[in-house]
């Protein structure tokens, strides 16, 4: 895959600005009408979709053009989707893919960004996103859980990076743990044998080192001898599910998120969701479970122009509406005692966290200022508590509530769950 | 030209570092030209001084919204008005809102439909600025043009700050033409070629009753998003008629009862562009609309203010529909359907599929004038398109034009598109071809005389319009740095 493959795509561009925000017939006022954090944050063209794709466009015709100022523009990208989706509500064209191709043009030029650069010399030593300290199935010590890598297991409960390295992420996998434990599930870690999915590297434009990786965990999964991966990270679940899938690498496995994985626990009534816990919430969807983490379409066709142009057959276009939206809300509102309350910006227009695209490492203030629009958005529908489903959003939403003071709780859905037990 | 690094400081001093930009590298996200710089004032303040420095200079501005179109000579410096996004007032009681530049109408129309009002959005979409004059789908209801820009906060060319209509004896927003300077002709006119010079940074615009709901009930996911149910009291229909004489009774005698919320023009291929989700169902759609409706005709929605009045204004629109042998559209009936193009219609989310989406480009020949003449010269610009359509050069959409009236009807907008592949320089001058022609036959024959075009009798024919123009401008800006051209978009 290159840029040059998109050329069309990238023509197609009628500056109409509608990547810049979520559908029209979604807009609610003049708050949270925006999607994409970029170009809300940095105000010039050059930083939403339609401005990416349209310097693509000039580089494919003119060259590349690095600058620093360009740089920026490439760098300070969640890559969340967000323009893509509010795009393909009316257009027949891909955004994000060439706005990921570009970036891995970049870094294969080496115009890379030095923060980037560091937190991959740690994956490439350490087989890890997060530089963290001992080792990364530490959380797991005392609890007796099986590892594949000696045990026969159904279920391989992959951990991830931040919450295996984090230790205030920690309680995510115990929780989670926990949770499958009560469930009567026969599942196994990979402990310290565990190692990155590859996801956000792939995020960051490193797709060579992204492949690597991912071969590397199928390694580790065939030999295991699982035939189900559960995760409850969603860059995890993304890589696992979507991009492994692209890239040929997934084979039969069958991937699952926590929250999809529960949700059919407690409607097989192996889980039940007995204590009420009073707590009035809302709901963030994590890019990569929610739009980006529909299944991949395997598509091999042709642009035909005729009076219009058409695909040959048709092009299933994936406009993130097939994304993990019901099951995570299934869950929580199974969940005695709890009153739910949606946001403005929901499912396949969701607000970013802030922590995709490596926008946590290249510039945590802007991955802070972004996880604070939607802290103020949950803030905005009474909720006393913003429940996720990923530990990088869980983390970016802290990390933005220190800074603003804001006393709203932030919750991973296992840890809901766990409470409920 | 890069500016200097002397002059880019003065520049810089008035909006900071963080908002002024000159590397070459961003400037394709814009324009395929090259600006000498981009600067994204916050305020009237800042416009002001940016623009007195452009004049000190002598350099060339202008500014842009959204951004979709627009015309960039080289090297002039470019206004990004991204930060220029507030809702100033919303005046319930006088009617009218105030706002800047950059909010868009889809930001304005939820705001207002929460207070039971709606404001004219133009065709363009809910996706470009409030601010922007033109017209669209609820002419009727709202009228379009110059009568919906109330008082104007405008930067002149030489960064003097004029404030039209009533604001600039009261402080007040709710008049443009006074007590105050009216300045109609220069700031909200249709005079062309382009838009007036300098900057509007605030603008009233006129707010109208809304008798729908304070949102639409929108379920379902992208790109197919459709109402749980129709909103109590409102109705929407397409009509075909079997000759373009009779649609045009009906749309007369409807606009003279003012019974419709909207009435639009839609032709079979806009109405499919506008329900369906990708090309190959775009193209299935309209081979099957075109042999379900007999000939032109329109979309309609109407919307009661209680049961009694919606179901007198069903009444009068099915007799007038009668009369005129006008056939509903069936597909359109389906609740469905009818939900989609409700909503759609209302929040003009879907113009980009009706222009840009068949084949990633547009041209059209827009026509404001009186609705009888319009619709005459739009039969045979259709026509026109044909061997276009024949050698594969547009999409094929029949020949279509469409146009509404406006107000009462009389008054009326008339706009043919010609969809084409941006890529493919012959379709592109084809097209142009074809609009050059159209254009001038309209005025040879007198239908109507565009003012967008190049053609040199025209200006001669209307008093030399153009010449008066030019002194106008010159007078405005002596020092020529607000180029014409394009629209705020």
């Amino acid at each position: 895959m290159s840029l040059e493959q998109y050329q069309a795509d990238m023509g197609m561009c009628c500056r109409c600005s509608a990547c810049k925000f979520i559908p029209m017939q979604k807009i609610k006022g003049s708050s949270y009408s925006y999607v994409c954090p970029s170009i809300a944050r940095y105000n010039f063209h050059a930083y939403s979709g339609g401005g990416r794709i349209n310097i693509g466009s000039a580089a494919l015709k003119n060259g590349m053009n690095y600058t620093d100022k360009l740089l920026d523009v490439v760098y300070n990208c969640q890559m969340c989707g967000g323009c893509d989706t509010s795009c393909k509500y009316a257009m027949d064209m891909e955004v994000l893919d060439p706005i990921y191709e570009f970036r891995i043009k970049c870094i294969e030029d080496g115009k890379t960004n030095p923060a980037l650069e560091k937190v991959m010399a740690n994956l490439r030593k350490n087989g890890a996103m997060v530089a963290g300290k001992g080792e990364r199935g530490a959380w797991a010590k005392g609890l007796g859980l099986k590892n594949v890598t000696k045990d026969k297991v159904d279920v391989l409960f992959h951990v991830g990076c931040q919450t295996s390295f984090n230790p205030d992420m920690w309680k995510l996998a115990k929780a989670t743990a926990n949770i499958l434990q009560k469930a009567g599930v026969n599942f196994g870690i990979t402990g310290d044998a565990e190692t990155c999915c590859g996801s956000r590297a792939y995020q960051m434009g490193y797709r060579e080192d992204f492949l690597k990786q991912a071969k590397k965990y199928m390694a580790i999964v065939k030999k295991a001898g699982v035939k189900t991966i559960v995760t409850d990270c969603a860059d995890c679940y993304h890589a696992l599910n979507v991009l492994y899938d692209k890239y040929e690498l997934k084979g039969d496995i069958e991937v699952m998120h926590i929250s999809q994985y529960i949700a059919q626990l407690i409607e097989k009534g192996k889980l039940k969701l007995k204590k009420k816990v009073n707590l009035a919430v809302t709901y963030h969807d994590p890019c990569r479970l929610g739009r980006l983490g529909e299944p991949w379409i395997k598509w091999n066709g042709k642009r035909k122009q005729s009076d219009r142009f058409i695909f040959d057959p048709p092009k299933p276009y994936r406009r993130g509406v097939n994304g993990i939206y019901e099951p995570p809300r299934d869950v929580i509102k199974a969940i005695p005692g709890i009153k739910f309350t949606e946001m403005t910006r929901i499912k396949e227009y969701s607000w970013c966290c802030g922590a995709g695209g490596g926008v946590t490492d290249s510039n945590p203030e802007f991955a802070t200022w972004t996880g604070q629009q939607r802290i103020d958005e949950a803030i905005s529908t009474g909720a006393e508590a913003l429940v996720t489903a990923c530990p990088w959003c869980e983390k970016t939403f802290n990390d933005a509530i220190k800074a603003s003071g804001s006393n709203i709780k932030i919750y991973d859905i296992v840890e809901l769950v766990e409470k409920a037990l | 030209m890069a500016l200097s690094k002397d002059v880019y400081k003065e520049f810089e001093d008035v909006v900071g570092a963080e908002n002024i930009c000159s590397d070459p590298a961003i400037m394709p996200a814009y324009y395929s030209t090259e600006f000498a710089a981009v600067i994204l004032p916050k305020d009237t303040a800042e416009v002001q001084a940016l623009v007195k420095l452009c004049n000190k200079h002598k350099l060339m501005f202008r500014p842009i919204c959204t951004g979709w179109s627009g015309m960039f000579p080289k090297n002039i410096v470019l206004f990004d008005l991204r930060r220029m996004n507030h809702i100033i007032e919303i005046n319930e009681k006088n009617m009218y809102a105030v706002v800047e530049p950059y909010v868009i109408s889809a930001e304005l129309q939820a705001e207002l439909m929460k207070r039971g009002l709606n404001f004219c959005i133009k065709g363009a979409g809910t996706n470009c600025s409030a601010m922007l004059r033109g017209h669209g789908h609820m002419d009727q209801t709202t009228s379009g043009d110059d009568r919906n820009h109330l008082a104007i906060e405008w930067v002149t060319p030489e960064g003097d700050l004029v404030k039209s209509g009533s604001l600039g004896s009261t402080d007040d927003w709710f008049c443009g033409d006074g007590p105050g300077p009216s300045l109609r002709a220069i700031l909200t006119s249709a005079v062309p070629p382009g838009v007036t010079p300098g900057v509007f940074t605030k603008a009233a615009v006129k707010l109208y009753h809304w008798p729908g709901p304070e949102k639409f009930p929108v379920v379902g996911h992208s790109p197919k998003y459709t109402l749980s149910e129709i909103p109590a009291n409102m109705m929407a229909r397409y009509y075909s008629f079997p000759s373009v004489e009779k649609m045009w009774n009906a749309e007369l005698k409807l606009g003279e009862g003012e019974i419709c919320y909207e009435l639009m023009g839609f032709n079979a291929a806009m109405v499919a562009a506008n329900i369906t989700t990708c090309n190959e169902e775009d193209e299935a759609m309209f081979n099957r609309l075109s042999k379900e409706v007999q000939g032109p005709g329109f979309f309609v929605i109407i919307g009661g203010n209680s049961a009694a009045d919606f179901a007198y204004k069903k009444k009068v629109l099915e007799k007038i529909v009668k009369d005129n042998d006008g056939k509903s559209l069936k597909t359109v009936e389906d609740p469905e359907i009818e939900g989609i193009l409700l909503c759609q219609c209302i929040r003009i989310s879907a113009s980009i599929r009706e222009t840009f989406r068949p084949g990633g480009a547009f041209n059209s020949i827009p026509i404001m004038g009186q609705r009888d003449l319009t619709i005459k010269w739009a039969i045979g610009a259709g026509k026109a398109k044909l061997p276009l359509i024949k050698s594969g050069h547009i999409v094929d959409d029949g020949g279509a034009f469409f146009g509404w009236g406006v107000e009462q009807g009389h008054l009326g907008k008339t706009e043919i598109f010609c969809k084409f592949d941006p890529t493919n320089e012959v379709a592109k001058k084809a097209v142009e071809g074809w609009q050059k022609q159209e254009t001038r036959r309209a005025f040879t024959e007198r239908y109507f005389a565009s003012t967008l075009s190049m053609d040199p009798d025209v200006g001669p024919a209307l008093c030399n319009y153009d010449q008066w123009w030019k002194k106008l401008v010159h007078a405005l800006d002596p020092n020529g740095v607000s180029p014409e051209g394009g629209s705020l978009v």
